[in-house]
């Protein structure tokens, strides 16, 4: 079961989060696990392999708007990242963005069980 | 129009909030926010986020754009929406989490922005309520200064805004315009209300491109007319021609539309700027009934004669109190016999006017005939008449009648025949007494109740004088049965029966119809012995002219009646 202390100690900014909420924190519990659970984090990372960064950014850039806006910022951050770099199409090893983006993200969808 | 009218609400009493993103999260957290104070709607791509715009029209007060999104992107769907007429009221706010984005959707329209992530709430709703008030304001001032037909200025927006230009634009000399369209409530009636309204926008489009173009500018004032306000121009004829090109083509249907403009050049600012435009009517006014020129400029002179004339209206009624107008007499001479004998007179009034001295008869008489004043000076006039008659009997013992002028408007007083005789009785006179002219059109116009009235007036015993004869139009079929007891010959045969090369034969004929008719002939405007010879000679009776006297006030006409006496 999600909850807001998990949420911190996650490292989200469960405070900014549950601002752009109006504070009701069943509403911004309820989005994140349905964030976290509509989210396929392994498209990322495909289409950075294959180098389709218009995919790429696309996807990096839903994520960032959808995580950025609830405040979970051990996915927005690096999504941040990696969009900006992704839309200048910048050719660079995004192994370690990817990694961790993925990383954080299993650990997101491991907290809503 | 009222803020909280109708339009810009939804039907459940809320504003309403189209907010479009393709993201579901995004619309959960936004929809969350304004739930509670406004109707929402939501589109997830560009495509979807069009069609409920336009489904929503009438009601949408804010649209939430999202820029990057599938199928169609965020900026697509703001060019959409400001390129069409129809939505570009609308405002959008737009969310965006890079700085360039929000540069370049606020060049393309878009009212406001919000960074995402998202900022504060508060923040969030403040913007979209501000975004919301201005619009609407903003909408109802151009409601209420504008013409909703063809979206120009009205006139009171406008008139206020020639004084804004007028401020800012201190050393230019402006030209005051008036454009209206020819017979517009034909065109009207002929093709219907729509094709009129649609001539009206597209004249009201092609004078704001020209206004536009020229640094000025433009309001309807009228049905069919539109006022521009513009540095002066040289070439009118060009503005006049682009306009009326305008009205060509095949909504037209190849009617030839045309159009007219006054124009007050290089206005007096001192004048407020209605006052300006009033000039530019007088100008198109001039126009009027004139399909050759389509083109009329305000003369200063027109002007200045129409005010004193107005003046001259203002003062008439403490002028006939005041006896300000004098009846002046000039004399008749009878030329039958061997030397002129004194017959009767004219009177003629004048106007010793407090500020202005002797107003010229030339002014006023045409001014109160044609507005009707001159029914209450022609009785002013009848009276002073009778009255002096009535002196001179008592004093000399004679009667020397006096013709008195009826006009034309007098006919229609229906009481005419009883006012005349009771003036006469009052005054000890009888109806011979005064004799009575009447001008030749008069008779043109409603001859049957005029000649009624004559009629009547003749039983009674007045004699009637048809004036100014061989001016007007009677036939000599009709003129033989017209009641007349005297012919005047117009003053205008006389001088040219005289000038350059004389050739009397035209008078000769009309003293030949006086005698058939068996009445006698008077000549007026008699200036020299040569005209009274030959007036004589061809068998004229009786002269009234510089020859014997000019018009003269009453004291100096009595020296006429004292050597008429003295010569018995």
């Amino acid at each position: 079961m999600l909850s807001i202390n998990a949420l911190k100690e996650f490292g989200a900014n469960v405070e900014e989060g549950l601002a752009r909420c109006l504070n009701d924190e069943d509403f911004y519990l309820k989005l994140v696990k349905k964030a976290a659970d509509s989210t396929d984090f392994d498209l990322l990372k495909t289409a950075v392999e294959q180098k389709d960064y218009k995919t790429a950014f696309e996807t990096a850039h839903s994520i960032k708007g959808v995580f950025g806006n609830l405040s979970v910022t051990p996915i927005y951050e690096p999504t941040a990242q990696i969009t900006e770099l992704l839309r200048a199409d910048t050719d660079t090893d995004y192994t370690e963005l990817l990694g961790s983006i993925i990383k954080n993200g299993n650990k997101l969808k491991e907290l809503c069980k | 129009m009222q803020k909280d009218s109708k339009g810009f609400f939804s039907v459940n009493g809320k504003r309403q909030i189209l907010i479009a993103d393709d993201e579901f999260i995004n619309r959960e957290i936004l929809g969350n926010l304004f739930e509670d104070k406004y109707d929402l709607i939501f589109a997830e791509d560009g495509k979807q986020a069009i069609n409920k715009i336009e489904e929503n029209k009438d009601t949408l007060s804010l649209v939430l754009l999202d820029i990057v999104m599938p199928v169609m992107d965020g900026f697509e769907v703001l060019k959409f929406i400001r390129t069409s007429p129809e939505l570009a009221h609308i405002p959008v706010i737009v969310a965006t989490s890079d700085r360039e984005s929000e540069a370049r959707s606020l060049h393309m329209g878009a009212s406001d922005f919000i960074s995402k992530p998202y900022p504060d709430a508060e923040i969030v709703l403040a913007r979209v309520r501000k975004t919301i008030e201005l619009n609407e304001d903003r909408r109802i001032i151009s409601a209420t200064e504008r013409d909703r037909l063809t979206g120009l200025y009205n006139i009171h927006y406008f008139n206020r805004y020639a004084v804004q230009l007028d401020h800012f634009h201190k050393d230019t000399e402006m030209d005051a315009a008036l454009i209206d369209i020819y017979h517009f409530h034909m065109i009207n009636e002929r093709f219907g209300a729509a094709y009129g309204n649609e001539v009206l926008k597209t004249v009201a489009a092609c004078l704001k491109a020209i206004v536009t173009e020229k640094g000025g500018m433009v309001c309807r004032s009228g049905a069919d007319t539109f006022l521009m306000y513009l540095p002066h121009q040289d070439d009118y004829k060009s503005i006049l021609k682009t306009a009326e090109d305008s009205l060509s083509g095949e909504v037209f249907r190849d009617n030839k539309i045309r159009l007219r403009i006054g124009i007050y050049e290089n206005v007096d600012r001192n004048l407020d700027v209605a006052a300006r435009f009033d000039r530019a009517r007088t100008a198109a006014n001039k126009l009027r009934g004139s399909f050759s020129n389509n083109i009329g400029f305000y003369d200063v002179s027109l002007y200045e004669k129409e005010l004193f004339e107005e003046q001259l209206i203002d003062d008439f009624p403490t002028a006939l109190k005041d006896n300000q107008f004098k009846v002046f007499f000039q004399p008749k001479y009878n030329i039958k016999g061997e030397n002129p004998v004194l017959s009767s007179a004219e009177a003629l009034v004048r106007w010793s006017h407090p500020k202005y001295g002797m107003v010229s008869p030339g002014v006023f008489i045409p001014l109160f005939e044609s507005n009707g004043l001159i029914e209450q000076l022609d009785k002013y006039v009848w009276n002073q008449t009778a009255h002096l008659i009535a002196e001179w009997e008592k004093k000399y013992g004679v009667i020397v009648p006096v013709s008195v002028n009826i006009s034309r408007i007098d006919f229609y007083n229906p009481s005419l025949v009883d006012e005349l005789v009771a003036i006469c009785n009052s005054n000890g006179l009888k109806a011979k007494d005064l004799f009575l002219e009447i001008t030749e059109s008069a008779y043109s116009e409603d001859s049957k109740s005029i000649i009624e009235t004559l009629d009547r007036l003749r039983e009674y015993g007045f004699r009637i004088e048809m004036d100014d004869f061989g001016s007007g139009y009677s036939s000599l079929n009709m003129i033989s049965s017209l009641p007349i007891d005297v012919l005047k010959l117009d003053m205008a045969f006389i001088r040219s029966a005289f000038k350059d090369k004389k050739d009397l034969r035209l008078l000769e004929i009309m003293i030949d119809i006086a005698k058939y008719l068996h009445v006698p002939t008077v000549a007026e405007g008699v200036e020299t012995g040569e005209q009274y010879l030959a007036l004589k000679a061809i068998g004229c009776d009786i002269i009234q002219g510089y020859y014997f006297s000019k018009p003269l006030p009453a004291e100096e006409f009595e020296e006429h009646i004292k050597r008429y006496l003295n010569n018995l």
